[in-house]
C-alpha cells in the first residue's frame, strides 16, 4: 500500500495544519483592560451585569446600552447594536464577544449564562422548609 | 417512620430492577465470553438466561418509569423535573428523556432491543458481539444505579424521591409523614420545558439513540472479531449493522438541524454548535468505517485502518456523551446539559473503551491479515481509502475545535497540567471558521462520490472510465453554471467549485445506475444514498451561501458599526423593505405562546397586495424566559424565514413589566410624600388575620396600606397595596398599580424600630406605542436540502436491505 501511506502522511499533514490553524483561531477571554491595549481586536470576555447603573436600549436606533463588570471588577460601558437579549437581568454571566474602542466596549455577539434549573430545585426545598 | 401516600413500591422496585439490570448485564457478558472461547453450548443457554433476565429488568425499569409520569408521582424528583398535572400525554415520552437519566434509560432501551434480535435469531455471531455489548450496557446501567458505595457516588437513579435528594436530607419537612399532603410544592411537578413541548422532541431523541446504540453492533463485531481471532468472517454482517447505523445515525442529526430550522431561531439549519458538532464528528467516522470495511471484503486490504477506524467511532459516541453530559461544554454551547456529577463514571467508560480495543488490537496487530500491494489509481478501493481518510481529517477538525473547552480542562491555567497561560475561547466566528475547512473537504468528498461509482474495484480501463464519466460531467457543467449564474456565485471560487462537484455526485450517481448498472435493483442504495448526498451538498450551499437578510438597513450609523439586520415595526405602519413592504397586523396569544401576524405585500399595478403572511411567535417560558420562534413562508424554491428579535409588548424595553424608575421610602400614619407629580399620604393601615380552626394560632396576617393621592391638578386617588404573610410565614406583596396614574406601589416591610411602613414605587414608563423588531432571511432552494436528505437516508436503508437480502440468499 505505498500510495496509501502517501496518502496517509499527506492526511496527517491536513490534521497538523488543522490544529495550527484552530490555535491561531481561537480567541482567548480577557479582562476589559486586556481588551482596550488593542482596540478594534476582536476579544472574548466574561463579565456581569453592574446594576448598579442604568441599562438602557433605544430601540428606534437599535442600541443597546449597559455596564459590565468584568472577573477584576473594572466597570465597562458596553454596546450592543441589536435588540436587548431576552432576560438580560436574570443572567449571571455575560459572555461578550466584541473589541474596545476609546468610548466603550462594542460586542458583536452576547452569550447569557441564566440560572440553571437546579437552582430552581433548591428554591422548592427553602419554601418547603419554611413550612415546618 | 411511614410516609403516608408514598407510593415508595415505584421506587423500590425501580431500585431493584436497576440493580439486576446491572448484575446480570455483567454475568450475561462473562458467559458469552466464556461460549466464544470454549463453546460449550451449558454457557450459552446461561448466557441467553442472564440475557433475558437483563431485557426484561430494562424493559421494567422503563415501565416503571412510565407509570412514575404517567402517574403523576411528584414525590419522585423525576416526575417533578420533567412532567405537571397539565402536561398532554403525548408528551409524556418527551418527559422521558428530557432528563439524563431517561436518556440514558432510553440508550439502554435500544441496546436491549438490538441485543433481543441478535439473540432470538441465534446470529452466529452473538456470542462475541452481545459480550462486548452487554460490557458497555453493563456501564450504562451503573449510570442510573445511585448508590454510594464508599462514600462515591455511582450513577445518579431516576427513582429518586425528592426527599432523598443530598440537598435536603436532614431538612426538618423530611421528618414530616403527611409531608405530601401538607406542603404545596407536591401539589404539582414543575413540567416539562415548553420548549421541549414539540412533536420533534418525541421523534428526535430515539433516532438518535438509536443510531448510538446501533454503532455498538459494529464495535461489538470487531473487538469480538480480535478475542476470538475470526479475523475475515465478520465483515460482511457487521456491514448490515454498520450502513444500519449511518442511516438511523445520520438520519438522527439532521433531524436536530431540521428541529433548529422549523421551530427555534438560531436562524437556520447548522450553527456547528458543540452539541451537533460531537454527534456529528462520529457519523463522519462511521461512514469512513463502511467504506474500509467494504474495502476489505472486496479487496482483502485496508483491514487494519477499518479496524481501528472502528474504535475511533465508538470512542467519538461516547466522547460525544462526556462533553453533551459533563457540564464541560458550559461557557461554550446554548444548549450544553446540567453536570449531575458523574464526570468521574463518564471518564471511565470512556477511558475504558479507548484503551480495551486499541490494546486488544496491538495485541492482534502482527496476526491481522493485510495484503500489501500497490494499487492503482484507476480503482475504486484506492479512492474509497482517501475518501474515507477525508472523513477522518473532517471530524477531528470539528472535533478538536470543539473540544477547546475540554483542552482548557486539561491543560488550561486551572487544569491538570498547567500549560497555557490563559484560557482559549472558541473561535469568535465559529461558522465562518469550520466553513473554512470543510468547504474544501466537502468538495473532495462529492468529488470522490462522483467518480467512484464508476470505478471497479482492482483496475478500471482508463480509457473506458473517462468515456463512461463524461456525460454525467458535461451535464454537471451545465446544471451547476446555470444556478452559479442565478445567483451569481462566480466571485466565490469555492462556493462555485462546491456547487459543480455536488451536481457531479447527483448527476452521475444517477447517470450511473441508469446507463451503467441499467437501472439494477441491486446496486440502487449506494447510488440514491450518494445522489442524495450530493443533493444535500448542493441544497446547502446553494441556501447557505446565498441566504439574505432582507430586513437589513441600508443606513450606516456610523463607519465600524454594523448596519442593523433587523426591521422596527409599530402596529400598522408599512415599512419599504426589498422587495417587499412588511406590516404588523395583528397579535393574540394562546396559551403560552404570542403570536405576531405579518404581511408581506408586493406592489402590482400601482397597489399593494398581500403576496403572503407569516406569523412568528414568541413563546413565554416560564423557565427560559421568553424564546423567539420563527415563522417562514415555504416557496417551492425558496422560503422566507422571520422570527422576532425583541417585542415590546411582552418585553418592555427596560423593565420586565413596563415600570421603572423605582424608589424605596418610608412613612408613617399621616406622613405624606411626593413622587413624580404626586403627593401621597398614608392614610391608614388595616390589618387582617386569620386563625386555626383547632389551635386559634394565627394563621395568617394581611396588612393593607390605604394611601391617598393628589395630582397637581387636584384629583384624588387612592390605592391599596398589601403586605401578607402566609401559612408557612412567607411574605407576598400584592402590589397596587394604577394604570391612569401610571404608578405601582409595593408595600415592602415594616420598620419596626421607627414603627414606619416601607414602600417602593415605580413611574410607568412611557416607551410610545408597542413595536415588534423583526429579522428576515430568505433562503433559496431549501427544499434541495430536504429532498437530498430524504433521499440519502432512503439510499442508506435500501442497500442495507439488499446487503441482509443478499447475505440471507
Amino acid at each position: 500500500m505505498k500510495k496509501s501511506y502517501i496518502v496517509m502522511l499527506v492526511v496527517i499533514g491536513i490534521a497538523i495544519g488543522a490544529v495550527m490553524a484552530t490555535l491561531s483561531d481561537a480567541s482567548t477571554y480577557v479582562s476589559f483592560e486586556k481588551a482596550g491595549q488593542h482596540k478594534g481586536k476582536i476579544y472574548t470576555v466574561i463579565g456581569q451585569l453592574n446594576r448598579d447603573m442604568p441599562m438602557d436600549f433605544d430601540a428606534r436606533a437599535g442600541i443597546f446600552t449597559f455596564f459590565a463588570l468584568d472577573k477584576d471588577s473594572n466597570v465597562q460601558k458596553v454596546l450592543y447594536f441589536k435588540p436587548k437579549p431576552t432576560d438580560f437581568e436574570r443572567s449571571e454571566d455575560i459572555t461578550m464577544k466584541g473589541y474596545m474602542t476609546d468610548t466603550a466596549f462594542i460586542a458583536d455577539e452576547i452569550l447569557l449564562k441564566c440560572p440553571s434549573k437546579y437552582n430552581e430545585q433548591n428554591k422548592l426545598s427553602e419554601s418547603n422548609t419554611y413550612g415546618e | 417512620m411511614k410516609y403516608i401516600g408514598e407510593a415508595a413500591w415505584i421506587g423500590e422496585a425501580g431500585r431493584i430492577f436497576t440493580s439486576l439490570g446491572f448484575t446480570s448485564a455483567i454475568a450475561a457478558a462473562v458467559f458469552y465470553y466464556m461460549y466464544a472461547l470454549g463453546r460449550k453450548s451449558e454457557n450459552l443457554q446461561t448466557a441467553r438466561l442472564l440475557l433475558y433476565i437483563h431485557a426484561f429488568s430494562i424493559l421494567s425499569v422503563v415501565a416503571l418509569m412510565l407509570i412514575m409520569l404517567t402517574g403523576h408521582y411528584f414525590e419522585y424528583d423525576y416526575a417533578w423535573k420533567h412532567t405537571s398535572k397539565t402536561l398532554e400525554n403525548k408528551y409524556i415520552f418527551s418527559a422521558f428523556w428530557e432528563g439524563q437519566e431517561g436518556s440514558f434509560v432510553l440508550w439502554m432501551f435500544w441496546h436491549v432491543v438490538l441485543f433481543l434480535i441478535f439473540a432470538l435469531v441465534r446470529h452466529r455471531f452473538e456470542a462475541p458481539v452481545l459480550m462486548v455489548g452487554l460490557l458497555v450496557q453493563a456501564f450504562l446501567v451503573s449510570m442510573i444505579l445511585g448508590v454510594y458505595p464508599l462514600g462515591v457516588k455511582l450513577g445518579s437513579s431516576p427513582f429518586v424521591l425528592v426527599r432523598e435528594l443530598p440537598e435536603n436530607v436532614g431538612l426538618p419537612w423530611t421528618q414530616m409523614e403527611d409531608y405530601l399532603q401538607k406542603l404545596p410544592g407536591f401539589m404539582d411537578g414543575r413540567g416539562l420545558n415548553p420548549l421541549l413541548q414539540n412533536y420533534w422532541m418525541t421523534i428526535h431523541p430515539p433516532t438518535l439513540f438509536l443510531g448510538f446504540a446501533s454503532v455498538l453492533i459494529p464495535f461489538g463485531f470487531a473487538v469480538g472479531s480480535l478475542i476470538s481471532r475470526d479475523y475475515k468472517g465478520w465483515l460482511k454482517p457487521a456491514l448490515s449493522w454498520t450502513y444500519f447505523a449511518v442511516g438511523i445515525l445520520g438520519a438522527g442529526i439532521l433531524m436536530g438541524g431540521a428541529w433548529a430550522y422549523e421551530s427555534l431561531s438560531f436562524g437556520g439549519f447548522w450553527a456547528w454548535d458543540p452539541v451537533e458538532n460531537a454527534s456529528l464528528v462520529p457519523w463522519l467516522t462511521l461512514a469512513a468505517s463502511a467504506h474500509l470495511m467494504m474495502i476489505a471484503i472486496h479487496k482483502g486490504t485496508a483491514l487494519r485502518t477499518a479496524y481501528w477506524m472502528i474504535f475511533l467511532t465508538y470512542f467519538f459516541i461516547l466522547y460525544s456523551t462526556f462533553l453533551t453530559r459533563s457540564g464541560v461544554l458550559g461557557e461554550a454551547s446554548v444548549h450544553s446539559f446540567v453536570d449531575l456529577g458523574l464526570n468521574g463514571q463518564l471518564m471511565t467508560l470512556l477511558i475504558f473503551f479507548l484503551v480495551m480495543p486499541f490494546s486488544l488490537y496491538a495485541v492482534r496487530y502482527k496476526s491481522i491479515p493485510d495484503k500489501t500491494e500497490d494499487e492503482t489509481f484507476y480503482s475504486r478501493e484506492f479512492w474509497m481509502f482517501v475518501g474515507a481518510l477525508i472523513l477522518l481529517v473532517s471530524g477531528f477538525q470539528i472535533i478538536f475545535s470543539t473540544s477547546i473547552p475540554v483542552i482548557n480542562k486539561l491543560i488550561g491555567p486551572e487544569g491538570l497540567l498547567k500549560i497555557l497561560p490563559e484560557n482559549m475561547a472558541p473561535p469568535v466566528d465559529a461558522i465562518r471558521h469550520y466553513n473554512a475547512f470543510q468547504l474544501p473537504f466537502a468538495i473532495i468528498i462529492t468529488l470522490l462520490m462522483a467518480f467512484g461509482q464508476f470505478l471497479a474495484y482492482r483496475q478500471t480501463k482508463a480509457l473506458s472510465f473517462w468515456k463512461n464519466i463524461s456525460l454525467s460531467v458535461g451535464i454537471s457543467l451545465a446544471i451547476s453554471v446555470i444556478f452559479i449564474s442565478i445567483f451569481s456565485m462566480w466571485k466565490y471560487p469555492l462556493y462555485s467549485l462546491l456547487t459543480f462537484t455536488s451536481t457531479l455526485a447527483l448527476v452521475s450517481n444517477f447517470d450511473f445506475w441508469l446507463r451503467i448498472a441499467k437501472g439494477k435493483w441491486n446496486v440502487s442504495g449506494a447510488s440514491i444514498a450518494h445522489a442524495g448526498f450530493g443533493l444535500m451538498m448542493l441544497g446547502t450551499v446553494i441556501s447557505q451561501s446565498n441566504q439574505k437578510i432582507i430586513t437589513r438597513n441600508k443606513t450606516y450609523i456610523a463607519e465600524n458599526i454594523p448596519a442593523s439586520e433587523n426591521i422596527l415595526l409599530e402596529k400598522g405602519d408599512t415599512l419599504g423593505m426589498e422587495p417587499y413592504f412588511v406590516t404588523w397586523t395583528d397579535t393574540w396569544q394562546e396559551n403560552y405562546r404570542r403570536y405576531y401576524k405579518v404581511d408581506f405585500l408586493k406592489e402590482e399595478n400601482g397597489s399593494l397586495v398581500n403576496a403572503f403572511t407569516v406569523v412568528p411567535h414568541i413563546q413565554i417560558n416560564d423557565r427560559m424566559g421568553l424564546v423567539a420562534e420563527p415563522g417562514t413562508k415555504h416557496y417551492m424554491h425558496k422560503d422566507i424565514y422571520t422570527f422576532l428579535s425583541y417585542a415590546s409588548d411582552v418585553q418592555n424595553r427596560n423593565s420586565p413589566d413596563g415600570y421603572g424608575d423605582e424608589m424605596e421610602f418610608m412613612m408613617a400614619k399621616g406622613d405624606t410624600f411626593i413622587v413624580d407629580r404626586y403627593f401621597m399620604v398614608l392614610d391608614s393601615i388595616v390589618a387582617n388575620t386569620t386563625r386555626d380552626e383547632r389551635t386559634k394560632d394565627i394563621k395568617t396576617i394581611e396588612i393593607e396600606a390605604v394611601i391617598k393621592i393628589l395630582t397637581t391638578g387636584g384629583n384624588r386617588y387612592q390605592l391599596r397595596p398589601k403586605y401578607y404573610l402566609d401559612e408557612s410565614n412567607i411574605v407576598n406583596h400584592i402590589d397596587a398599580t394604577s394604570e391612569e396614574l401610571g404608578l405601582k406601589i409595593r408595600f415592602k416591610d415594616i420598620h419596626q424600630e421607627q414603627n414606619k411602613l416601607v414602600f417602593t414605587t415605580w413611574r410607568k414608563l412611557n416607551d410610545g406605542p408597542d413595536f415588534i423588531i423583526m429579522k428576515a432571511i430568505v433562503f433559496p432552494a431549501i427544499n434541495l436540502l430536504w429532498t437530498g436528505i430524504i433521499m440519502m437516508t432512503l439510499g442508506i436503508f435500501v442497500s442495507v436491505y439488499q446487503r441482509y437480502k443478499s447475505r440471507i440468499q
